[in-house]
């Protein structure tokens, strides 16, 4: 079994791109999980054709966590990519860190982590121990960076990268950063910066998924592109993420930018 | 904390900022406190408190009252339980309701102050009390100390010539004796005292608390609750209870003069007290002692070595190596009668000592 996170700045596109990535992975006949790990609860909507489906915390809340089935919590989606969504508090009260604990201790209980490959979708920054959860000792091994190139999601990138450092210092830690996805917002020499920060991070990018209309185009629909338009030149983009993140063997301890050589690494690029 | 089971180091000055908060706000005696957070914490805090209440021969059971906050109070917030708790306390029929916070809520941002402020037909007041944030145990004294000020009628009301005791260590062995030491040496000065705050008050009680001519001050680490008064209520504070010989004189002298009395005649009497005092000690004299810390574990009073020689030169007492070793007392004894406690206990050693 494969375990893999996605994390990267709120808003760059996180959750299409797993949600693609599960989609096109589920396509090539393999068992997918998805868990959704932000209190918004929408990473797996357009797999689950716009439905919302109930969070973990949500029934844990309703019922108390005694009373709870895997077919409560786990609900199938396109292509048989089974869709968990981990959920939250209320904004704006609580915890939602130790929501995601609570979540991932009652799916091991529930013994519902398992298939060929899981795919956790994170909250945009790595903001407290909880939402680092994912990639403690026995979940994901592999953490991909999704990062347009613009500096504010280069500079969440590479915040996340401080985390899989610190935590893989710890003796039984087997987190890694398995690559960088750029997710092009169609700016200048933005595939070029995105690969020279991977490769400054002791990374690689491993995918460059273009910026196309389609993928709205499939939102609207509550579908991803790969059920929309799997013919389309973006479809095949996201099989090839697909192909490339499961037979990936390349992983590596990240060493993260400080802040001045981030800033002037930067600069090295807008200038141009 | 306290590895020396003698009662006189039954003081707890350091831990937790709850447990300092609790040693003040149980003395409000028509109260109940609501503690914000797991049972744990109130558990705890009930049992040492129960326990040094029984060691001082006192009966009553602490009025604490628990949110009992759950792994999904903490996910989902507090706020909920919180309320449900000072309904709670409410149905009791308390005089007042004291919420004090724990780390956990703090840490989650509980609004302990929002839930509060509800309008409601006894006043219902919040405590900062997370210990986490770097307070100690005088830390959670002082933050109930100002606390229980907010009850107080404003400033405007007529001064009497009384003093208020602010700040007693409720949780110290003979803090009643201290008091009467106090009360004691006040009437030297014809000042009686209006309200010890806080210990065995009524919520109406502190309406009061505006009509002292001085605060004293336990010790001087509350001065931001005298200051605080200060500004409130426009009320002068002395800065410490009296310790030594001559610093008993001295409280003396500064009691006089901050509500405006001659104290030489009081001072004058109080010398030949503490003179009557130690010649009860002669047979001590000349006797070879040296002082030593408190306990190993243990950092003294800083104030402690100086009184002691004080104690030592008036009794002709000779510091040697080799002498009768004695304890620095801890806390400091208060006035002429801590001192001779404390000299009692130094006779003890020096017999003992020459016996063998």
């Amino acid at each position: 079994m494969k375990q893999i996170a996605l994390y990267g700045k709120g808003g760059i596109g996180k959750s299409t791109t797993a949600a693609n990535l599960s989609a096109a992975l589920a396509g090539e006949g393999l068992d997918i999980l998805q868990i959704g790990c932000d209190p918004k609860h929408d990473s797996t909507r357009m797999l689950m054709h716009g439905t919302w489906i109930p969070t973990v915390l949500d029934l844990i809340r309703e019922r108390g966590d005694e009373n709870i089935t895997v077919a409560d919590v786990v609900y199938e989606g396109f292509c048989g990519v089974r869709c968990v969504e981990a959920g939250g508090p209320e904004p704006g009260i609580g915890c939602a860190g130790r929501g995601i604990i609570a979540t991932f201790q009652l799916l091991e209980r529930l013994d519902a982590l398992k298939g060929d490959v899981i795919v956790y979708d994170v909250l945009g920054d790595v903001v407290c121990g909880g939402f680092a959860m994912p990639m403690r000792e026995g979940y994901a091994q592999e953490i991909y960076l999704v990062t347009s190139g613009e500096l504010m999601s280069i500079y969440a990138a590479n915040n996340i990268a401080k985390a899989i450092a610190r935590l893989s210092r710890r003796v039984r830690s087997r987190c890694t950063l398995g690559g960088v996805i750029c997710n092009a917002k169609n700016i200048e020499g933005e595939r070029e910066f995105v690969e020279e920060f991977a490769r400054r991070i002791n990374s690689r990018r491993i995918a460059y998924i273009p910026r196309s209309r389609i993928v709205q185009v499939a939102e609207l629909q509550k579908q991803t592109v790969i059920e929309y338009a799997p013919e389309s030149d973006q479809a095949a983009a996201y099989q090839e993420l697909a192909r490339t993140v499961y037979g990936n063997e390349t992983t590596s301890i990240p060493t993260p930018l400080d802040m001045d050589e981030l800033e002037s690494f930067a600069l090295e690029f807008v200038q141009v | 904390m306290n590895s020396n089971p003698s009662p006189l180091n039954s003081s707890r000055f350091e831990g937790c900022t709850l447990t300092g908060a609790l040693s003040v706000l149980t003395e409000v005696q028509d109260a109940v406190c609501v503690i914000h957070g797991p049972a744990g914490c109130t558990h705890h805090n009930f049992s040492l408190l129960h326990a040094t209440h029984l060691a001082n021969d006192r009966l009553e059971v602490p009025r604490l009252l628990s949110s009992c906050l759950r792994e999904n109070d903490i996910i989902f917030g507090g706020e909920d339980a919180l309320e449900e708790t000072i309904a709670r306390a409410l149905s009791l029929s308390p005089a007042s309701v004291f919420v004090l916070s724990t780390c956990i809520v703090e840490t989650i941002g509980d609004d302990v102050a929002a839930v509060c402020a509800k309008s409601r037909d006894v006043p219902v007041i919040p405590v900062p009390t997370a210990g986490f944030l770097g307070g100690v145990f005088e830390t959670g004294v002082r933050n109930a100390l100002s606390a229980v000020a907010s009850l107080a009628r404003p400033m405007g009301g007529q001064k009497t010539l009384s003093a208020n005791l602010i700040g007693e260590k409720n949780l110290e062995y003979g803090v009643d004796e201290n008091a009467a030491e106090i009360v004691r040496l006040l009437s030297r000065l014809g000042i009686g005292v209006n309200l010890r705050f806080v210990r065995g008050l009524g919520t109406r009680d502190i309406d009061r608390l505006g009509s002292a001519a001085v605060n004293i001050l336990r010790e001087p680490a509350l001065w931001p609750v005298g200051d605080d008064l200060k500004q409130r209520l426009g009320t002068p504070y002395v800065d410490s209870f009296p310790a030594g010989l001559t610093g008993t004189c001295r409280f003396l002298e500064e009691v006089g003069r901050v509500c405006g009395i001659d104290a030489t005649d009081a001072i004058g009497e109080e010398k030949a007290h503490q003179a009557e005092m130690l010649a009860a000690f002669d047979d001590i004299a000349g006797s070879r002692v040296c002082f030593r810390s408190p306990h190993p574990m243990f950092r003294g009073d800083p104030g402690a070595e100086a009184m002691c020689m004080g104690c030592a030169d008036a009794l002709d007492l000779v510091i040697d190596p080799d002498g009768t070793a004695i304890p620095l007392p801890y806390p400091v004894p208060v006035g002429t009668a801590g001192i001779r406690r404390m000299l009692n206990r130094w006779r003890v050693l020096v017999r003992e000592k020459q016996r063998e």
